[in-house]
């Protein structure tokens, strides 16, 4: 039997109280896992032209599917007055009237991970209502990245030419975790150093037997077939998954991802909860008393 | 991080029409913002029907229409009617702009909250949608 | 409280500042200039290059500047009967507002254009259109001046295919088109489609008018808008010589003669209340300009390096708040104008702040431009301000000032790419912001709005009520016009358009006149224009 869908205010206000929940309801909200989605995560420095590279995509990816496709854009907080400006979703006007298409843009708070709290929350409402699919596109480079990689079944990194040596800077960070690396603005002086650049990283990691060799795909919005280029490099990743990975296994490592962060949100509350004087214990008490605390306050 | 009066309001700054002028709406966004707000801003040339679905996926708690090309009243007219085709009838709705004086009873009796001026000082914006949203 | 002790209680501001060592772009003005303070001034000559003193040897007294009065809106047969109104009164220069959808490229029967139909100006969405406004009208013995910009070059060749009709040579047609799309981008809005194909769009109409309608001017670059959304004085100029220059390259680049095109290009700013901070920004353009071109073009007719402009007093200096007040302002800042060398000025309306202007304040703005030509005695002498120690200081140090600023749009990459980037656009948006607050915050003195405020009921007059039948005439007017012209031939032009538009070697504007001849709309040949070149994507960095 078809679930009936929501319409799309309920969602709406779903997706809020998903984005917002404290820790316990979000332990105890009852999110179904869904089998057949596919979530993919774009991710790159400012000013790559990731939010209009994203909205072709996502136009591209309409016209070939049936279903409904969801957006979720992630912006940075102003760390002076907690407020943010939520600007991505413009760029991407091309899809953005589409009754099909809904876009929810996210700030990124307080989170440890520089990550929207409750991410994972927020993705199962949306397959929970239907939604086959989801883009999720984050700011910048660096912890925000991790998490979105154990969220995301694909991850596409954008990067774009002629800005420094981005390489070297991304070493050891999600620059080795990208499953797609959408060269943009291809059109740009400094795009064979940075594919140079990029094998050479890309070429330095023991290749593990069945694993994904990354692709790089250069493009530009002004060229539609690159577009196309990038969407069939994203669905022949999502067909290796297919094959090589089991639903349970990626569940299994979302809880964790999931649960970890949770529990690393529980901490910081606690912390936030402390007197200034527990504060100056010596480390091993403090950690004592966070741990009892968190043990303490278990939610019902 | 200090809790600015609309810590933790989402509200949509929006541009409908042909009106070309942005700048009061970018001064509007930044103030809110600075107030601790998470800001959409449309940019320009936006319809009535895009403006309400923006507003009704981000679930906004309030809405702020800036127009200054003499249009208000079939702009705003529109934008409400749009906001109940998708359930959204009751999401608080904010006016600024050119709005001559004999124009503003029509729009508070449509259900605009709050009528601004570029004369009125952004402290005052930002209290009176902070009243407006209590 | 009586009223005389309340009227003393707002008098008594004793918190207010006292007159500030800076001007209002935050040049810092001595106490008392000396002759030292500035470099002793050998060129300093009206009418010979670089012009700081003025760009004509007798001043006003050879010519007054032209006094422009703003025309309404409605319907193209309103406008018709206002036009013929005021010729019969003696006027001679015809100012054309266009509604948006014009502006914008929409046809009256586009679902984003229905609500603005006729609002702020016009609707001329095609050539019939036109043939109504100017019905009864001699093109040839008018000028007029259209406010135009996106679809300027369709506008214009709109008008000369409107002469055609008439008859009237082209050769003979006089008039201004703002046609100025650089800073719609940043303070304007009624761009429509990217940076570069825009610039050219621009270059071919000033190319092409050069040649066909010699005495028709296809350019006044403003940097009124960009002052009015919150630029300084200095940056308000400095962003109008960077547009101006980039059109100058442009224009280069598409095989003009910059001794010819030059002297066909005009400038337009705003005037606001930091008097001598007016002045000199006008006198300081004036020395600039002539001197980037013969420095940079190696220009050398003297026609070709004149800084010919015009002004607006008013704009975001006025209030609604006590508007009368608004009466002294503009009063204020056309004697800056003057003593500036505007070559046109035009006096905003006091109420213009909150409504349409009446009658009465119409009137009231021209009388004030009338009154200081005629009884002020200002105008007698050619730059009176001159040799003031102040005036050659404040010149100097605003030149410089200008300069900072076009050093830092060209270490940007130029206007072009500063605008592409969305730099000058979140630039402006900060500097209003900043203005805001100043006023919010009281370092800014606005008398009625953070100052001397008063209880007053805000005085209104009327608003205008556009009659809703005429956005639905004006709608189905457009759709009959498309039913009865020759659809093919509609087709074959655009077609032709289109393909010219995809060699860059040719000029537009020949094709533009045919498309107009065959009652194609303004929306078509957008459309067909956007084909190829996209709309403009606005980069929102707020």
């Amino acid at each position: 039997m078809v679930k009936p869908r929501l319409n799309r205010r309920e969602l709406s206000a779903r997706l809020s109280l998903a984005a917002n929940a404290r820790v316990c309801d979000s332990l105890t909200a009852a999110y179904v896992d869904s089998d057949d989605s596919y979530r993919i995560g774009i991710t790159g420095p400012p000013g790559a032209g990731k939010s209009t590279l994203i909205g072709r995509l996502a136009s591209t990816r309409l016209l070939r599917s049936d279903g409904d496709l969801a957006l979720v854009v992630i912006d940075p907080t102003s760390a002076v007055s907690g407020g943010a400006v939520l600007g991505d979703r413009i760029r991407m006007e091309a899809v953005a009237g589409d009754p099909r298409v809904f876009i929810r843009s996210l700030a990124s708070r307080s989170n440890l991970d520089g990550l929207a709290e409750n991410l994972s929350d927020v993705l199962l409402v949306f397959e929970s209502d239907g939604f086959k699919e989801i883009i999720v596109e984050t700011v910048g480079v660096g912890q925000v990245e991790y998490a979105v990689r154990n969220l995301v079944d694909t991850m596409v990194l954008v990067l774009m030419p002629g800005v420094g040596d981005q390489v070297q800077a991304m070493k050891g960070g999600i620059l080795e975790k990208a499953d797609i690396y959408a060269i943009h603005k291809a059109d740009l002086p400094g795009t064979t150093q940075l594919i140079a650049a990029l094998n050479s990283v890309l070429k330095q990691k023991a290749p593990v037997a069945g694993s994904w060799a990354p692709m790089i795909v250069p493009t530009s919005v002004d060229n539609d077939e690159s577009v196309d280029q990038l969407n069939a490099a994203i669905e022949k990743h999502r067909m290796w998954t297919k094959s090589s990975r089991t639903m349970s296994m990626v569940r299994a490592r979302r809880r964790a991802y999931h649960v970890g962060s949770l529990v690393a949100r529980r901490v910081s509350e606690v912390l936030d909860e402390l007197s200034p004087e527990a504060l100056t214990l010596p480390p091993a008490a403090l950690y004592e008393m966070v741990i009892l605390r968190l043990r303490a306050n278990l939610p019902k | 991080m200090k809790a600015g009066p609309l810590r933790g309001k989402r509200i949509l700054v929006a541009k409908p029409g042909l009106d070309g002028h942005d700048i009061g709406a970018k001064v509007i966004a930044i103030a809110l913002r600075d107030a601790g707000a998470e800001v959409i801003y449309t940019g320009l040339r936006k319809t009535p029907e895009s403006i309400a679905k923006i507003a009704i996926e981000e679930d906004v708690d309030a809405v702020g229409l800036s127009i200054l090309s003499g249009s208000h009243r079939e702009l705003v007219r529109d934008t409400i009617r749009c906001l109940a085709d998708l359930h959204g009838h009751n999401v608080p709705l904010f006016v600024g702009g050119t709005i001559p004086v004999e124009d503003r009873p029509e729009l508070l009796s449509l259900g605009v909250r709050r009528i601004f001026t570029s004369e009125m000082k952004l402290s005052d914006v930002v209290d009176s949608i902070v009243a407006a949203l209590r | 409280m009586s009223q005389r002790s309340e009227l003393n209680a707002v008098t008594d501001d004793k918190d207010l500042p006292p007159p500030s060592e800076f001007t209002a772009s935050g040049i810092s003005l001595p106490l008392v200039a000396i002759a030292t303070d500035h470099a002793p001034r050998g060129e300093g000559e009206p009418g010979r290059a670089p012009y700081t003193r003025g760009i004509f040897a007798d001043g006003y007294r050879g010519r007054l500047w032209t006094m422009r009065q703003y025309a309404g809106f409605g319907t193209a047969e309103e406008s018709n009967q206002r036009y013929k109104f005021l010729l019969a009164q003696g006027q001679t220069g015809l100012s054309v507002a266009l509604d948006l959808p014009t502006q914008c490229g929409y046809d009256p029967t586009d679902s984003l254009a229905r609500p603005e139909i006729g609002k702020v100006g016009v609707s001329l969405s095609n050539l019939s259109e036109m043939e109504t406004l100017f019905e009864g009208i001699d093109l040839g013995g008018i000028s007029t001046s259209f406010t135009i910009n996106g679809t300027a070059a369709i506008i214009y060749a709109m008008y000369v295919a409107c002469a055609d009709k008439q008859g009237v040579p082209r050769r003979k047609l006089t008039g201004t088109i703002q046609n100025d799309i650089l800073k719609e981008y940043v303070a304007r809005g009624t761009w429509i489609f990217p940076v570069r194909p825009s610039m050219r769009l621009i270059a071919d109409t000033i190319l092409y008018s050069n040649d066909e309608t010699p005495r028709f001017n296809p350019i006044s670059i403003a940097g009124a808008h960009v002052r009015d959304a919150g630029a300084t004085a200095v940056e308000e100029m400095a962003y109008t010589l960077a547009n101006g220059l980039a059109y100058v390259d442009e224009l280069i680049s598409r095989g003009g003669n910059i001794e010819k095109f030059a002297k066909r290009l005009s400038f337009f700013f705003y005037v606001h209340m930091d008097f001598f901070e007016e002045v000199c920004k006008f006198r300081a353009g004036r020395r600039l300009w002539a001197r980037l071109l013969q420095e940079r073009y190696k220009v050398t007719d003297d026609k070709a390096l004149h800084f010919r402009f015009g002004v607006v007093c008013g704009g975001s200096s006025l209030t609604a708040a006590q508007p009368y007040n608004n009466v002294v302002r503009v009063a204020v800042e056309t004697m800056a104008a003057v003593l500036g060398g505007a070559q046109s000025i035009f006096t905003a309306a006091f109420d213009e702040a909150s409504q349409i202007p009446t009658e009465f304040s119409a009137q009231l703005a021209l009388r004030t431009q009338q009154i200081i030509a005629y009884e002020s005695g200002i105008s007698k002498s050619v730059d009176p301000l001159g040799g003031s120690h102040l005036v050659e200081f404040l010149t100097d140090k605003t030149e410089g000032e200008i300069l900072k600023v076009l050093t830092e749009i060209d270490e940007h990459g130029g206007v072009v790419k500063a605008i592409e980037d969305g730099w000058l656009q979140s630039r402006i948006a900060e500097r209003a912001y900043e203005r805001k607050m100043s006023v919010d915050e009281r370092r800014t003195i606005v008398i009625g709005v953070n100052a001397f405020t008063g209880k007053e009921e805000v005085q209104s007059g009327e608003s205008f009520r556009l009659d809703p039948e005429i956005a639905k005439r004006v709608s189905s007017r457009c759709e009959v016009v498309k039913e009865k012209r020759d659809n093919d031939a509609v087709a074959r032009a655009l077609a032709r358009l289109s393909d010219a538009a995809s060699r860059d070697n040719a000029n537009l504007l020949p094709y533009l006149v045919d498309c107009c001849h065959t009652y194609a709309t303004v929306g078509e040949m957008v459309a067909e224009l956007k084909k190829l070149w996209g709309g403009f994507k606005e980069p929102i960095r707020v």
